[in-house]
């Protein structure tokens, strides 16, 4: 296996002397993958990228990129990573090419990456427009832009999709696919959707208040969410069907029944138990397998 | 070279900002006045009587500068510089940038000082434009062919900016910490105005060790001559906030 660009190991940090807001997270992003860092709002996804790019400090445990302790090279560590923390860092008052220009030289990147990097981004005819005049969705395609301007091995994206409409948020996953695969860039991208991380990740993390639920391959985390696969079922007598069905753990809720299945023989099967009981049924669909679903499964797993 | 690409990084992000344009125009007030002046009443009496107008017209601007607008310009520039961060929630991006700490730091204040300099440059390139509007509109004076004391002016300059130095330093240190724009501002502005009260008005024998002071002791025929020791202490106090200044900055990694 790769060495690891980056590794925490019991990353623990308090913002306040009574509050944990994380707790012994292990963090392993390998080299050349796409890490989808996923969890609700709150959850801590921005505070362990802060500690991992040295913005917070004295946590418990230890950080390591690309193999060695942030602080011991701070400036040659941080050469190596293209960055977007929280919402976009942009100079109002600069052009889209000023703001790049900023950082141009403090990088080491040529005046040609500047005009690379706007097209890459789709900002390449903004001309003399500022910053402060450009909406939502195109300071957020700058700040990407920035974080691409050193051509760097690490990029970390938190929450880049804010404000991106549908087709931004398209282009920006075919552009991370695209970085990824051409360019071999390492990418930890982190949100709170997971159906907006998961045609593009290799790898995920699940956090949740803090402290992380689950970290694997994408695969890993489809096998365990086929085990956690549920189905509603309405009918003429949900009680009835709950009965029948006693076998696959039925939850009569909400007007609904929701039981668990593994395969989709199962359903064709569960379909025929209730039709040959004389039940009608009116509605049979998976239960929709979304990110909260999830940290309910987990969650319940993990207790 | 890394303090250097740094800086270059500093004055690019001040292009077009208002601590830009607020430093020409601030450099612009003195001149206008005097113009204004000019042209309702005619050259300064201390221009007729000397027969001397080119030096008194800088005299006069060295006055008015030195001992009220140029601290006010530091306090103020002082907490508009570091407002660009703040205001554009920049920090995390300098931070997450390949600088070192100290880099970033110095060369924030050597861009504040690159203002100050352009300040002073600014104000007597405008007092320049004055003269030369004045020689045409009173052709009487025959005001260009007047001697120009350079050395006087350069010296009085040379007092104003040394004299500064512990008010710059501590003004940079409280604007960094502040993402408040007014609290910086008002705490300057109240210290100039005591440390002024004390050396004009009390007299007093402690306004040789205020910072906030030392811009008026050169007005003070009580204290003008401890000038020299008052602008090694400004220059104690330059560093020795800086070094404060800098503890702080390095110890605070998110500036929000």
């Amino acid at each position: 296996m790769n060495n690891p660009v980056i590794k925490t190991n019991a990353l623990s940090y308090y913002y306040s002397a009574r509050e944990k807001t994380l707790s012994e997270i292990n963090l392993r992003v390998e080299r050349g993958s796409i890490y989808g860092f996923l969890g609700p709002n709150g959850s801590g996804k921005t505070t362990t990228l802060s500690l991992i790019l040295g913005l917070l400090d004295s946590p418990e445990g230890s950080i390591e990129v690309f193999g060695q302790h942030l602080h011991s090279d701070r400036v040659g560590v941080l050469k190596k990573i293209g960055s977007l923390i929280e919402s976009p860092s942009l100079y109002g008052h600069l052009t889209a090419k000023e703001n790049l220009h900023v950082y141009r030289a403090v990088y080491g990147a040529s005046k040609a990456r500047i005009d690379e990097v706007l097209h890459i981004v789709g900002l390449g005819d903004t001309g003399k427009k500022t910053v402060r005049k450009f909406s939502l969705g195109m300071k957020q395609r700058l700040s990407i832009a920035l974080a691409l301007l050193p051509d760097p091995e690490l990029l970390i994206l938190d929450e880049p999709s804010n404000g991106l409409d549908p087709a931004g948020i398209i282009e920006l996953r075919e552009l991370i696919k695209k970085l990824n695969r051409e360019h071999g860039m390492t990418i930890l991208i982190s949100s709170h959707l997971l159906g907006e991380v998961e045609k593009m990740v290799t790898h995920v993390g699940i956090i949740l208040k803090g402290k992380m639920l689950f970290q694997g391959t994408l695969s890993d985390l489809h096998s365990f969410q086929q085990k956690g696969a549920k189905l509603l079922v309405n009918t003429s007598d949900n009680n009835t069907a709950c009965e029948l069905l006693r076998d696959h753990q039925p939850e009569n809720k909400d007007g609904h029944v929701s039981i668990a299945f593994h395969s989709l023989q199962q359903v064709a099967k569960i379909t025929r138990t209730l039709t040959q009981h004389g039940l009608d049924v009116y509605l049979i669909s998976p239960q929709k397998n979304d990110l909260e679903q999830l940290f309910i499964d987990l969650t319940s797993s993990q207790s | 070279m890394s303090l250097i690409i740094s800086l270059r990084s500093e004055i690019l992000k001040s292009k077009r900002t208002s601590a830009f344009y607020f430093t020409l125009i601030g450099a612009a007030v003195i001149p206008f006045t005097l113009l204004v002046n000019i042209l309702a009443d005619g050259l300064p009496e201390e221009g007729k009587t000397s027969k001397d107008p080119i030096n008194a017209m800088f005299n006069l601007s060295s006055g008015m500068n030195g001992l009220v607008l140029f601290p006010l310009f530091i306090i103020l520039i002082c907490t508009l510089l570091p407002q660009i961060e703040f205001k554009n929630s920049t920090w995390k991006q300098v931070f997450t940038s390949p600088q070192k700490k100290e880099d970033i730091f110095v060369a924030k204040f050597l861009s504040i000082h690159l203002l100050m300099v352009l300040f002073l440059v600014a104000t007597h390139l405008f007092i320049w434009v004055v003269v030369l509007i004045s020689h045409f509109l009173l052709p009487q004076f025959n005001i260009l062919h007047h001697s120009f004391d350079a050395g006087k002016v350069l010296e009085d300059n040379a007092h104003a900016y040394l004299s500064t130095l512990g008010i710059c330093a501590i003004q940079f240190w409280i604007g960094l910490r502040s993402r408040n724009f007014i609290i910086p501002v008002a705490i300057g502005l109240v210290l100039w105005f005591l440390g002024t009260l004390l050396v004009l008005e009390y007299k007093s024998s402690a306004s040789p060790y205020f910072p906030y002071s030392f811009p008026a002791i050169r007005f003070s025929p009580l204290f003008s001559s401890r000038l020299d020791q008052v602008e090694w202490t400004s220059f104690g106090y330059s560093f020795l906030f800086l070094a404060i200044g800098f503890s702080d900055f390095r110890r605070r990694r998110k500036l929000k």
